[in-house]
């Protein structure tokens, strides 16, 4: 029988700071075979082992097109964050996934993708972007909104910059309270809804950031039109398995791990019903 | 798959014979007075008149604490799985505790198979002993699990007076009688009538305590439990985690790693909905930090009707030992009628 609870070993290619407190790591499994039936799609996670740490849940925060290693981005905070920002390339973990559900794609197909983002939120959607992005021509408009609390704390600067320059796309920058140099947007993230064009009969919203953020901004969504299927947003909840087991996860009558983390908006205000 | 009987001078010889071939967990009474089920030496250890052991069989399959994986680290890092793969056979054990296995095979089975529960779970064979002695906690007639199982159980004995009346229920419990039909002699009609009289007498036995799971779960599932419920219950509840770990269906665990020389191990505990730090993460946000909120996803969980459709039954047998092991009022019996009448008792 095949063991879900057993990580394969993959080893820390590269080690990028990104915040302060949050690093990119990028990690390749060891095994070919491994390497290559490891198929994941944007929004999915996996659960990383630091060997004598523990294990806990990150999403997938790399594009599966292109690349056989995968990225995640981990602010340092618990036991197995703090583990995990002690090591160095060359290091070895262990991973097992890729595990829950994606983020729509081809329902998006003709229509504008929106991604309003908060923090690390940018994280679980970044690779929804990248691939988005890749087949452009497929989609009628593509725009990031994206806010952190200070310039310091905005995460994959270089992309940023990239996207913000790039042809076809719209990427517009907020901070919650700004810092020597910056002569962007102060303020919440919702407050930049109203420099793009939204439709929202041919719109897909895609939102992720603290709970606190996400919940504004599905406010100023729903006020602008948005309703239950084309507000997406990806959840995340203590957990220990990933597989729908250990129950931590549990909200209402679903597992975040395994009949999300991604959910539209209507599924989301069902399981409020049980929790803020 | 006929029912056979086992003269009363038989059963020590068929469990010795049992012992032969596997580990036999049995009803034991210490010298407490207390019953546990346990693994036996001799035959003459098992306890045949008993109300219900202190704990379910939960943790034959699902141990407290359990070693999932070990990783050793000598200079090249391996990861490797331990199993348990030990033959048991549960000889004499209630129906509403081979109930609660079926809850916990549909937790542990399904779309993604647990290795570990499942591994125990096929090289267990359940003989239960029809009850006819509840104990005045008991409510598993509210829970479709007992005192007599229609289902289930691999075989079902019933104490009459010429015998045990052995039905047969699972192909592994026939081959097992089939082995030892030398021990045992068909069994007449009489013999199945006077084993459906007692299961009706034994109904009539029950004392005050009921499970209203229709009433409760109609109103959770259509969110119709007044909030003051879990307001009112959050006063009563200690927070001890006791029901959950009493429950022969709780299957909450958590993991984690311990080291151990150059490498280490990896072991999943039991863990508790009701404990404030179920659901806290690790940026210290807990979507559940108020009681109330535990107490109504673990009563959701156990009874509503979504649960109950994802699960094939709803979560409890009525084995009455959170009502025992509550130190206040907020076990099963308790809340599903405070959540019928909308006021904690």
């Amino acid at each position: 029988m095949n063991n879900p609870y057993l990580p394969k070993l993959a080893t820390i290619q590269a080690v990028k700071p990104e915040t302060p407190d949050t690093t990119t790591f990028a990690l390749k499994l060891d095994d070919a075979a491994e390497r290559a039936a490891f198929k994941h799609k944007p929004g999915q996670f996996l659960e990383l082992s630091v060997f004598g740490a523990g294990e806990a849940p990150f999403c997938i925060a790399s594009s599966a097109h292109g690349r056989d290693d995968l990225e995640v981005t981990v602010r340092r905070l618990g036991q197995v964050t703090s583990a995990l920002h002690e090591m160095s390339v060359g290091g070895q973990v262990g991973i097992r996934g890729p595990l829950g559900n994606s983020f729509p794609f081809d329902e998006v197909e003709g229509k504008h993708a929106l991604f309003v983002v908060g923090g690390l939120g940018l994280a679980p959607l970044r690779p929804q972007i990248v691939d988005i992005y890749r087949e452009r021509e497929k989609f009628s408009a593509v725009s990031v909104l994206y806010g952190a609390r200070t310039p310091d704390d905005l995460v994959y600067k270089d992309e940023l910059e990239q996207w913000q320059s790039q042809e076809g796309m719209t990427c517009l920058l907020t901070v919650d309270v700004a810092a020597n140099g910056w002569t962007g947007n102060v303020g919440v993230v919702g407050t930049l809804l109203q420099q793009v064009k939204t439709d929202p009969a041919s719109t897909v919203a895609f939102v992720c950031g603290p709970p606190i953020m996400i919940r504004f901004v599905v406010q100023d969504l729903v006020s602008l039109g948005f309703g239950d299927d084309n507000i997406v947003t990806t959840l995340e909840r203590h957990m220990r398995c990933g597989i729908g087991k250990c129950n931590h996860c549990m909200v209402g009558d679903k597992y975040i791990c395994k009949d999300g983390p991604v959910f539209t908006y209507g599924q989301m205000r069902k399981m409020m019903e049980f929790e803020q | 798959m006929t029912a056979r009987l086992l003269p009363h001078d038989r059963v020590a010889e068929f469990t010795e014979r049992l012992l032969r071939e596997a580990e036999v967990i049995a009803p034991r009474r210490l010298e407490t007075g207390d019953v546990f089920y346990g693994p036996i030496a001799a035959a003459e250890e098992v306890a045949w008149d008993y109300g219900t052991a202190v704990e379910p069989l939960k943790r034959f399959l699902l141990p407290q604490r359990e070693r999932i994986l070990r990783f050793s680290d000598d200079g090249e890092l391996r990861v490797e799985a331990e199993y348990d793969e030990r033959e048991r056979i549960f000889l004499g054990v209630r129906g509403c505790d081979v109930a609660g296995v079926a809850v916990l095979d549909e937790m542990f089975g399904g779309d993604i198979p647990d290795p570990y529960y499942l591994g125990r779970r096929a090289r267990a064979t359940f003989i239960a002993l029809s009850c006819q002695q509840p104990d005045p906690h008991c409510f598993c007639v509210c829970g479709d699990a007992g005192p007599f199982l229609k289902r289930g159980y691999d075989q079902q004995w019933t104490k009459l007076p010429d015998g045990m009346l052995v039905e047969i229920g699972s192909e592994k419990g026939e081959a097992l009688a089939a082995a030892h039909d030398d021990l045992m002699q068909p069994a007449e009609l009489e013999h199945i009538a006077a084993r459906h009289r007692l299961a009706k007498e034994a109904e009539k036995l029950f004392g005050d305590y009921h499970s209203y799971a229709a009433a409760a779960m109609r109103k959770l599932t259509t969110n119709e439990v007044a909030p003051e419920v879990w307001e009112q219950a959050s006063d009563y509840c200690q927070e001890c985690g006791g029901c959950t770990f009493l429950c022969p269906t709780c299957s909450c665990f958590t993991v984690t790693d311990r080291r151990e020389g150059p490498g280490g191990v990896r072991e999943r505990h039991w863990d508790a909905c009701l404990y404030s730090c179920y659901a806290r993460e690790a940026s210290g946000h807990n979507p559940r930090a108020e009681r109330a909120d535990r107490l109504r996803a673990r009563f959701f969980h156990k009874l509503s009707y979504q649960w109950a459709q994802r699960n094939g039954r709803h979560a409890c047998v009525g084995c009455g030992r959170c009502v025992v092991g509550c130190m206040a009022w907020a076990h099963m019996a308790a809340m599903s009628d405070a959540m019928r009448r909308g006021v904690m008792p």
